[in-house]
């Protein structure tokens, strides 16, 4: 009785979030302090105004998309992503907003095609600032985890922390971390 | 014997009563019945419509480069003489300025409210976007996705469902004024009127009014066949009257407004106001001004004898007529007469249809074929979003009907043979794998056949890059070449079960000992057949599967040049995912399917799956980068075309097949030429096949193309010498600079190792021990 207890609680869909939210719980009590004078992990709207035209006004939806997500408009910010990538399908930030749409909702292959897709833009654009790496190790940590690998997941949200141990103290990125 | 006989001729009567009585009655429950099935089940037939992605309007947009007023007259926007007070629909262009009423775009997911927006302009380049009133600078606008087809059945009848509710008043009141009067009052027939009728027809010695209600007009469309006979005319009466009895004069007058036939627009029949709304103003129904409704009711009695395009000045009188008739019955005021008499005949552009997105409609019906049929498609109005880009759809509709036209004239003999040159053009976004456009043919009435996606054909040399890439991989831990190494295009005999396979090269010599980026940049076919013989085919064949080509590739020494019969389509999905750094998308036509009511049945989501490292997609890039700058693909920069191209042409056998796959960082699109039936064409697709493709880049990017291809993390640069690929010291006579993935630069140093054999069979070169000697002369 009570082993098929423990195995009917380790199927619940949830179970990876609740292990995820303590581990983090953990982690945010052990967070170190950030050195004084570092410039924290990279936020979307500080590229506001860089590249061209195309990628300045995709940018601003993807912008726009995360501020609907943060309202609980989810579904209007996915539409806002999507159509930032009709203006500049090369844009790595609308396939990184789209990850973390996925990896929130626990949808692990779809947030990890669109990181991998984030990341080969971004090698492709000559490299990415250092200061995003908290989130595309967060990410995938993030999106692993749902995937049940816990190890793997483990590893890279530890690193995610150490780089931003505000922003993934809770094992998650919200869109207004992100924008 | 009176009696008897009363009795005797009363019976039969009697009888003879009663049976046409319980004829007449058996009748009208079946005609009953006929009312009840048409208005409870389907009553119209509305056909699915497709649209394109929507235009986007952005700060830095060249709107002359996108022709964003044609845009706007293709979609129904109508120019205003002056700025002020633009309804939905609206525009005006002034020197710096222009002033767009975006109308709203109803979409469950993705809705768009109607904006007032300005935008201010220096010179072609939209400086920034503003929104009226509140001045608040906008990021980007959305356009409403255009109409770019539709899914008729056989009747061709093009309709737009209205509700009661979002039609004006004055357009239900303008069609009551002029059609039926006594609409509210009748049951259906309205025997004033029939009188009225019959004492005008007599007069006139021949039928020239008709006194039928609304009512009787629904059931004659609905039900009834044209024609003037008094049993069609008796049975029209019963069923109105049985159709007045069921329903309510709401419900009649729903289903009149949306059944009224309105006019033709080409070949299709145009039904109901909603989508004679559409077609006259580019508005909703529920934006109709009264003159405009006004005009609507007044082409109801002959669509094409009043139509506003044809007969204007006719349209003018007519509307004026109903407008009076309105007024005497009291349902405008003098004022409202006299504005809406005042108003302008304002039409929205009549945009026939181009005919150039057929081959992708018929492919958006093939891929839904699946779980909606023709039948559903053609009469259950779904609204299908589709990822096709109006504007690239335009230019390669006309680049291709330009290039063949102009290969035509450059070469007389493809025209003399009696049957048509072909060809095809789709464009994909390589990061997303969305189709912006597909020209699968070059005249859809002629023939429907796509060979974009339908046709499958030997690829020449486009196939190539996939043998690159297969020796570039590293397998067994090391990769067959670098970009550095040195190939050997000397003559090649290859066993094969059916005979010693000998290649030759296009010029039908050989090169002797070339760089890997010569033998793709002058598509040396020795050279590379010896590379995929050295790697094995089954390698080759493992890329190809891994970049998402599906059709058959015979395990044959000659699939490394192009023998396989491959689809544009498929081609041009592997390069989107060369293109993209090695990630594959998964092509698609469709963003969301909407019902009528509505509702989202079907939602895309973007897949995308990793298929080769990022470095090895950039080399391959690298490698086709060089075929645009110095191969055979060189031509795409001979009018100008500037920034990063990667492009490979093929050419099949004895040349009946063109092709040319070039992308951009956005852009993938390959072309194809030919004859159906396989056919010589005597040209190299250099010459065929690449100004199509160029036609279409440099017409979308206006000359000159965004972005850049770098190299990923991995990849480093090297300087070599391209002679022997070694590394290059100072002294060496050449040198140029190489990428490699990280730990595959190559060790051995010219000068000063310059005997080092960097070849594949470790053999020397005579001009490398020359070219040491004279780095040794020039020492002293």
């Amino acid at each position: 009785m009570r082993d098929r207890r423990l195995r009917r609680r380790s199927r619940a869909p949830g179970a990876p979030l609740l292990a995820l939210v303590l581990f983090a719980a953990g982690c945010r009590a052990l967070a170190p302090i950030p050195p004084g004078g570092s410039p924290g992990p990279l936020r979307l709207s500080d590229l506001a105004q860089q590249g061209d035209a195309q990628r300045r006004a995709s940018l601003r939806l993807i912008l726009e998309g995360l501020d609907a997500e943060a309202a609980g408009a989810e579904d209007r910010g996915v539409v806002l992503y999507e159509r930032s990538l009709g203006l500049d399908a090369t844009n790595p930030f609308a396939y990184l907003a789209l990850a973390r749409h996925y990896a929130a909702r626990e949808d692990a292959a779809r947030a990890l095609q669109n990181l991998d897709q984030a990341e080969v833009l971004l090698a492709a654009e000559g490299g990415y600032d250092p200061r995003l790496e908290a989130h595309l190790l967060g990410l995938r940590g993030a999106a692993l985890a749902s995937a049940g690998q816990w190890e793997e997941s483990r590893a890279l949200l530890e690193r995610a922390r150490e780089r931003a141990p505000i922003e993934w103290a809770d094992g998650r990125l919200s869109p207004a971390e992100l924008r | 014997m009176a009696r008897l006989l009363l009795l005797g001729l009363g019976l039969p009567i009697f009888v003879t009563g009663v049976v046409a009585g319980f004829a007449a009655a058996i009748r009208v429950v079946q005609l009953d019945r006929t009312v009840v099935a048409r208005f409870e089940g389907p009553r119209f037939v509305v056909p699915s419509r497709v649209y394109s992605a929507p235009a986007m309007l952005y700060p830095g947009l060249d709107w002359k480069l996108v022709e964003l007023p044609t845009t706007l007259r293709r979609l129904g926007y109508r120019e205003a003489a002056r700025a002020r007070d633009l309804a939905p629909g609206q525009y005006a262009w002034g020197p710096s300025h222009a002033r767009i009423h975006l109308r709203a775009f109803e979409h469950p997911s993705r809705p768009e409210p109607a904006r007032d927006v300005v935008l201010r302009l220096d010179g072609s380049v939209v400086r920034d976007i503003r929104a009226i009133p509140s001045g608040r600078e906008l990021g980007a606008v959305a356009l409403e996705p255009e109409q770019i087809g539709a899914y008729y059945g056989l009747d061709r009848e093009q309709r737009e469902l209205v509700s009661l509710g979002e039609v004006p008043r004055h357009l239900t009141e303008a069609v009551l004024a002029v059609e039926d009067q006594r609409f509210e009052s009748h049951r259906g027939i309205d025997l004033r009127r029939i009188a009225g009728a019959l004492l005008a027809n007599l007069r006139a010695g021949s039928i020239t009014q008709g006194g039928s209600t609304l009512t009787q007009q629904l059931v004659k469309n609905f039900f009834l066949t044209p024609e003037r006979t008094l049993q069609r005319k008796l049975q029209e009466a019963v069923m109105a009257v049985l159709v007045e009895i069921r329903y309510d004069k709401d419900q009649i007058l729903e289903a009149y407004l949306n059944e009224i036939y309105l006019g033709q627009r080409g070949s299709t029949a145009v039904h109901g106001v909603g989508e004679a709304a559409r077609l006259y103003f580019g508005k909703k129904t529920r934006d109709l001004s009264l003159a405009e409704s006004a005009l609507l009711a007044a082409i109801i009695q002959s669509p094409n004898g009043i139509s506003p395009h044809r007969a204007p000045e006719r349209a003018i009188q007519r509307r004026n007529l109903v407008l009076g008739l309105m007024h005497s019955q009291g349902r405008i005021g003098a004022a409202e007469l006299e504005r809406a008499r005042a108003e302008a005949l304002q039409l929205a552009a009549v945009t026939p249809d181009p005919g150039d997105a057929r081959y992708f409609l018929d492919l958006v019906r093939r891929q839904l074929a699946e779980s909606y049929d023709a039948a559903v498609l053609a009469a259950e109005g779904l609204r299908i979003y589709s990822t096709l880009d109006r504007r690239v759809q335009l230019v390669a509709a006309r680049a291709l009907r330009d290039g063949l036209a102009d290969l035509e004239q450059r070469f007389p003999a493809l025209r003399k043979s009696g049957r048509s040159l072909q060809g095809c053009i789709v464009a994909l976004r390589p990061q997303t794998g969305e189709i912006l456009a597909l020209v699968g043919g070059r005249d859809y009435r002629v023939s429907q056949y796509d060979r974009c996606s339908q046709a499958r054909r030997p690829t020449g040399s486009v196939f190539k890059p996939f043998v690159y890439i297969a020796a570039l991989e590293p397998a067994s831990g090391s990769a067959a070449i670098t970009l550095a190494s040195v190939l050997d295009d000397s003559p090649l005999e290859i066993r094969t079960p059916s005979g010693i396979w000998r290649p030759e090269n296009y010029d039908r010599e050989f090169h002797g000992r070339v760089g890997v980026r010569d033998a793709l940049e002058h598509s040396y076919n020795v050279a590379t057949a010896r590379l995929a013989d050295q790697i094995g085919v089954a390698r080759v064949v493992d890329v190809a599967r891994r970049l998402g080509i599906t059709s058959s590739l015979p395990r044959v020494p000659s699939l490394a040049l192009g023998t396989a019969d491959v689809s544009p389509l498929e081609m041009a999905r592997a390069y989107a995912a060369i293109a993209s750094g090695g990630i594959l998308p998964e092509v698609q036509g469709v963003e969301d399917l909407v019902d009528v009511r509505g509702r989202t049945l079907e939602r895309r989501q973007l897949q995308f799956k990793r298929v080769l490292e990022p470095g090895i997609a950039f080399l391959a890039t690298s490698l086709l980068e060089g075929v645009a700058r110095r191969g055979t693909a060189a031509g795409v920069h001979a009018t100008g075309l500037e920034g990063p191209v990667a492009a490979k042409t093929g050419t099949s056998d004895e040349e009946h097949d063109l092709w040319f796959v070039g992308f951009t960082p956005d852009l993938v699109a390959v072309v194809w030429v030919g004859f159906d039936e396989p056919r010589s064409l005597s040209v190299p697709s250099s010459v065929g096949a690449l100004p199509i493709w160029r036609r279409l880049v440099m017409e979308l990017s206006g000359g000159r193309v965004r972005g850049r291809f770098a190299p990923p993390a991995g990849v480093t640069v090297a300087e070599v010498e391209p002679e022997t690929g070694l590394l290059a010291l100072d002294a060496c006579p050449e040198r140029r600079s190489e990428y490699f993935l990280a730990g595959t630069e190559p060790t051995a140093t010219c000068p000063a190792t310059g005997l080092a054999s960097p070849f594949l069979d470790g053999d020397e070169s005579p001009l490398v021990r020359r070219r040491f000697f004279e780095w040794l002369r020039g020492q002293r």
